[in-house]
């Protein structure tokens, strides 16, 4: 019996003690909930633009500043002394009012941030599918329709079409181009495409010696796209005969369309590669020689338009590659021997044929 | 024995070996095959056209001056770059004082090494490229032609993969390839390289010595 009144005692004195323990954390968490609510609605309604003043503190904030103030806020907050708005400001906001004693008027920028999601998230993630995307279209093209043929045969007739130089100054703009295409794709796509399947190690390799290659052939480059332009450029200019071109495209649907020197593809193909290559030249230069340029965001921006105008010129160039070599018999010839068949060029050139033969392409066609 | 000390160990030295001797071989094997005896009375010196005929060639005759244009810059830039690079490169130089010869040779600045890199490709790209988009230089060009071309090429390829200096791999596979370009060296066209003064001597000689104007 006395021992059920001493069990009795103590279980009641464990029931008080854990009553009082909890009266004991209940209300500090009370306090802390109420400040976190506060410190939610502080925020929120800095979002809405209006301007806290810190609790218990009649200082008013100062304008466009940061807010001080002495209430600690919840526990691991900064509450009211916060600055959110101050960095927010500072990272992104006008640098002019906020850091305007720092002399440059900037002391953060978030489009490092921004460049690294887009080029992780975007080109990076995508660009190696265009030229994939580029083959497996002409794959299927060439399985389906196959080469097209000279529906007259070859004549054994040919008509010079391409000079020496030109065919030089051709050969040079293709040689450095798939280096610079081939290095290029590596320093771009190597974590994403090489390193999961032959090991960091190779791709650590490759990608070094891919830079310098990069960087030692991209002034070719340049000298390159200057002289095929100056030797290509005549004949290259749109004509009002391209529009039909447009609308059979390229006479895959329509029949015969006529072109001249040059059709509408290959002017277009002439135009990307200096207007793109130019882009590509000029931000080359930025990023091989980084101290050119002073604003950094001018950088990132290179990285962006180089790799995005290298991965568009290298897919179409895989076009043309294709129709130049297998996918058009006779095309080769023009840039190995100079000279094209003349049934080639009543074909596909016919302007151009009556234009340098002064006979009608039509009747010797048929 | 690393990979990288193989090659510029033990296979260097054979390669070397090779092509001294292999050089060598096929020098004096031409200049022992002589010339037929030319029992005319001579009309001028056989040694001064030999002489002439080498400077002569230097340049190209007026008439030719304009069509040979491309190609001489070509050969010029791509030979005179590759020599600056062989010699004063300063990699180049570090491994000949370490392996060759303790010779002092002027460094090139870095600017001067990628100026002369880009000199030495652009030719070399421009020659090939003429030599598969001319049908004359076509027909007269054989595989040896295309092989000293691309061995050359990927030498100097390979070099320039490996100028960052920060994988051994990368050396290694530069050195492998200069191997191979030694070994190959004297049993190809590239031997033009000591054997251009020879025959344009035995022309300069021949016309000379019939008192021709060079």
């Amino acid at each position: 019996m006395m021992m059920r009144q001493i069990l009795a005692l103590v279980l009641f004195a464990s029931l008080l003690n854990v009553g009082v323990a909890h009266a004991q954390t209940t209300a500090p968490n009370s306090e802390a909930n109420a400040k976190a609510a506060q410190a939610l609605e502080n925020i929120m309604a800095r979002q809405r633009g209006e301007v806290v003043l810190p609790s218990g503190s009649d200082v008013p904030a100062p304008e466009g500043g940061p807010l001080f103030g002495p209430d600690p806020g919840p526990p691991n907050t900064l509450g009211a002394q916060s600055q959110s708005d101050y960095w927010r400001a500072y990272r992104g906001g006008d640098p002019a009012d906020v850091v305007a004693a720092i002399e440059s008027g900037q002391a953060m920028t978030t489009t490092g941030q921004q460049w690294r999601l887009l080029r992780e998230n975007y080109i990076r993630k995508y660009a190696g599918w265009f030229p994939v995307g580029v083959i497996g279209i002409l794959l299927v093209f060439h399985l389906v329709i196959g080469k097209m043929t000279i529906s007259a045969g070859r004549s054994g007739k040919t008509l010079p079409r391409f000079t020496l130089t030109q065919r030089v100054a051709h050969w040079f703009m293709a040689c450095v181009f798939i280096l610079l295409a081939f290095t290029g794709l590596i320093i771009l796509l190597g974590r994403l495409a090489i390193a999961p399947y032959l090991g960091k190690e190779v791709n650590s390799i490759l990608t070094s010696a891919s830079l310098q290659g990069h960087n030692l052939f991209g002034p070719l480059f340049i000298i390159a796209l200057v002289w095929m332009f100056i030797k290509f450029v005549r004949g290259n200019f749109f004509q009002l005969v391209d529009f039909k071109w447009i609308f059979k495209l390229g006479g895959l649907f329509g029949g015969h369309v006529s072109s001249s020197q040059f059709n509408f593809g290959e002017k277009s193909w002439f135009w990307m590669v200096v207007l793109i290559g130019t882009v590509i030249s000029i931000t080359g230069i930025a990023l091989e020689f980084p101290w050119l340029v002073a604003d950094l965001r001018l950088l990132q921006l290179s990285t962006i338009l180089h790799g995005v105008g290298a991965v568009a010129l290298i897919s179409v160039a895989i076009g043309h590659i294709y129709v130049g070599t297998i996918g058009m018999e006779g095309s080769i010839d023009s840039m190995l021997k100079g000279e094209v068949d003349e049934n080639w060029a009543k074909e596909h050139h016919d302007l151009w044929y009556e234009e340098v033969t002064g006979k009608p392409a039509s009747e010797d066609a048929s | 024995m690393s990979f990288v000390e193989f090659v510029e160990g033990p296979l260097f030295i054979l390669a070397s070996a090779i092509f001294v001797l292999g050089a060598l071989w096929r020098v004096i094997g031409i200049i022992r095959i002589g010339r037929k005896k030319d029992i005319s009375p001579p009309k001028g010196s056989a040694v001064m056209g030999f002489v002439v005929g080498n400077l002569r060639h230097f340049f190209p005759r007026g008439i030719f001056a304009r069509r040979t244009a491309l190609h001489i810059i070509a050969g010029y830039g791509f030979h005179l770059a590759l020599l600056v690079l062989v010699l004063f490169a300063a990699p180049h130089i570090a491994f000949i004082q370490d392996r060759l010869i303790n010779v002092n040779l002027p460094e090139m600045p870095r600017w001067g090494f990628i100026v002369a890199a880009e000199i030495a490709f652009a030719g070399l790209i421009m020659l090939w490229v003429r030599r598969i988009s001319d049908p004359v230089m076509r027909l007269i060009s054989d595989w040896d032609d295309h092989i000293g071309t691309w061995l050359t090429f990927l030498v100097m390829l390979s070099g320039c993969f490996a100028l960052q200096e920060s994988q051994s791999f990368l050396r290694g596979l530069h050195m492998l390839l200069v191997d191979v370009w030694l070994i190959y060296f004297p049993f190809s066209r590239l031997m033009h390289a000591f054997t251009f003064f020879l025959s344009r001597g035995n022309t300069g000689a021949t016309y000379g010595r019939k008192g021709m104007n060079l």
